[in-house]
């Protein structure tokens, strides 16, 4: 019980001893070498940078933020019906499935400048881009989740004469959702790449729009605090999903 | 008027034969057991029996009807060799599934008695993934149960189980079986477990499975432990085993 308890504080504290050991690295080898500040600013001054400038951080993150997940809900609420038209319907998946794959293959990079064209310069180019880059781990991974049901359980269903709903709400969507949950928590970083993305096309505010003005201004340190912001932005969006998925699945047995 | 009446079933997977021409009739309540080589087709005649599969050739009737209308009367309750259970239902709401299928609202006293006749009680909120193989198989044929259809098919039920867990099934199997008057099909890999349980054993072929032999079991009902020590029982077990070695 004892040595259970110190590893889960080892474990706990583990990953925090390691942070401050890179960061003071980092700082030591910046102080020593008296690296350009251009180049790369030592952590301290991010984190001067990072508290004094959080007010409009937070502000162009939450820009980025909502740009990411608007396009995430509307990606996988098209991902997962359009995942579900192609489980009931062969003849549909076999003709949209090579879009969908088109659509993965071609870059996001490639495409922002048509999305600023035809959505304009606000927010709608930046909801279209994550949207874009989400869509396709949203269907791959539902119609995957979708088909992975059990023969003998599909058998038993049949075999009380279940009706297509039945076999979808009661056996199909529930076999799915562990799927899905995978699929929207590969789209929040998605989404947010999407979103950035469409910021350095052409935007005046997010997290996007600050990165690309402080790399023309050689504001290093206001970069990173902007990279930074970017990363939590991420990390909280991620940690929500799993948050709610921890609370909807609680029959499987995941890793942690 | 048979209950179960199988004209001249064949079958095929493309160009594979599989059953070559079954007929067999099962009388209402009887407990029937088919055995055979493994991979003989065994699992595949349950299927069409229990209109899962449509056969190549052949006719079923159920009491004097088609196929079709016995599924629709849900006349099959199925047991397959795993429990498939669903993970995100408890022991509970795992047997009432089918009642939310057909719709039927069967009070719910009727499945706390099942709970009870298969030795679950105090298991109905669990989830599926607390409980043993043996519990899990219960709870399925608790599930097969619960919307009382007339005929039980099940398909190998206990083989993924222990010695002893196996014998204590049987046994319960059995004493539903007086209780209900379900009539049952059984598939086994084991001739032993055919020759316990049933009225009669059916002796499949090796692939395109025909029917060897048809066997009545004329031991004693009720069945304990007890018949396994009797002279008979090793008879049958012995008759069955050289019937197959051959075939």
């Amino acid at each position: 019980m004892a040595t259970q308890q110190i590893k889960k504080i080892i474990n706990w504290f583990s990953p925090i001893i390691s942070f401050f050991l890179i960061v003071g690295v980092w700082e030591f080898l910046v102080r020593a070498f008296s690296v350009p500040q251009y180049l790369l600013p030592t952590p301290s001054a991010i984190a001067v940078d990072f508290s004094n400038s959080i007010g409009s951080l937070l502000f162009h993150a939450g820009v980025t933020f909502w740009e990411a997940f608007l396009g995430f809900l509307i990606a996988n609420v098209l991902g997962i019906l359009t995942a579900v038209a192609f489980v009931h319907s062969k003849t549909l998946e076999k003709s949209l499935y090579p879009f969908a794959i088109a659509l993965k293959t071609t870059p996001i990079v490639a495409m922002a400048p048509l999305l600023i064209l035809w959505f304009g310069n606000g927010i709608f180019s930046k909801v279209a881009a994550a949207a874009l880059i989400s869509f396709f781990p949203s269907i791959v991974n539902t119609v995957k989740g979708l088909k992975n049901v059990d023969i003998e359980a599909l058998d038993l269903f049949k075999s009380i004469s279940a009706n297509k709903w039945h076999i979808f709400s009661k056996l199909r969507f529930p076999t799915a959702l562990p799927y899905i949950f995978s699929a929207l928590k590969i789209s929040t970083s998605l989404a947010i790449v999407g979103a950035i993305v469409g910021e350095f096309v052409g935007a005046n505010k997010g997290i996007g729009f600050v990165i690309l003005i402080s790399s023309y201004h050689l504001e290093i340190v206001k970069m990173f605090s902007a990279i930074i912001a970017a990363a939590l932005i991420g990390i909280i969006f991620f940690w929500v999903v799993s948050f709610i998925e921890k609370r909807i699945i609680f029959w499987t047995d995941t890793e942690d | 008027m048979s209950f179960i009446d199988v004209q001249n079933i064949k079958h095929s997977f493309n160009s594979l034969n599989v059953l070559n021409d079954i007929s067999l009739r099962i009388k209402e309540g009887e407990f029937v057991s088919v055995i055979g080589p493994s991979g003989c087709g065994k699992t595949t005649l349950l299927k069409i029996l229990g209109g899962l599969l449509p056969p190549s050739h052949g006719n079923i009737t159920i009491k004097d009807s088609s196929l079709d209308i016995a599924i629709k009367r849900r006349d099959f309750g199925f047991v397959f060799q795993n429990p498939v259970l669903l993970p995100w239902r408890t022991v509970l709401q795992n047997i009432e599934l089918p009642l939310e299928i057909i719709g039927d609202q069967t009070p719910f006293a009727e499945s706390e008695k099942l709970l009870e006749l298969l030795g679950l009680k105090g298991f109905g909120k669990y989830y599926p993934k607390a409980l043993s193989g043996g519990m899990k198989q219960r709870v399925a044929i608790a599930r097969a149960l619960v919307f009382n259809p007339d005929i039980l098919l099940m398909d190998e039920p206990f083989g993924a189980l222990d010695e002893l867990t196996r014998e204590r099934l049987n046994l319960e199997l059995l004493k539903i079986w007086e209780q209900t008057h379900k009539t049952i099909i059984f598939i086994t890999h084991s001739i032993s477990e055919a020759v316990f349980l049933s009225n009669r054993v059916i002796v499949l072929s090796e692939r395109p499975a025909k029917i060897d032999e048809i066997k009545e079991i004329d031991l004693p009902f009720p069945r304990t432990i007890a018949v396994k020590q009797s002279k008979e029982y090793f008879q049958y077990i012995t008759w069955l085993r050289n019937k197959l070695k051959k075939s």
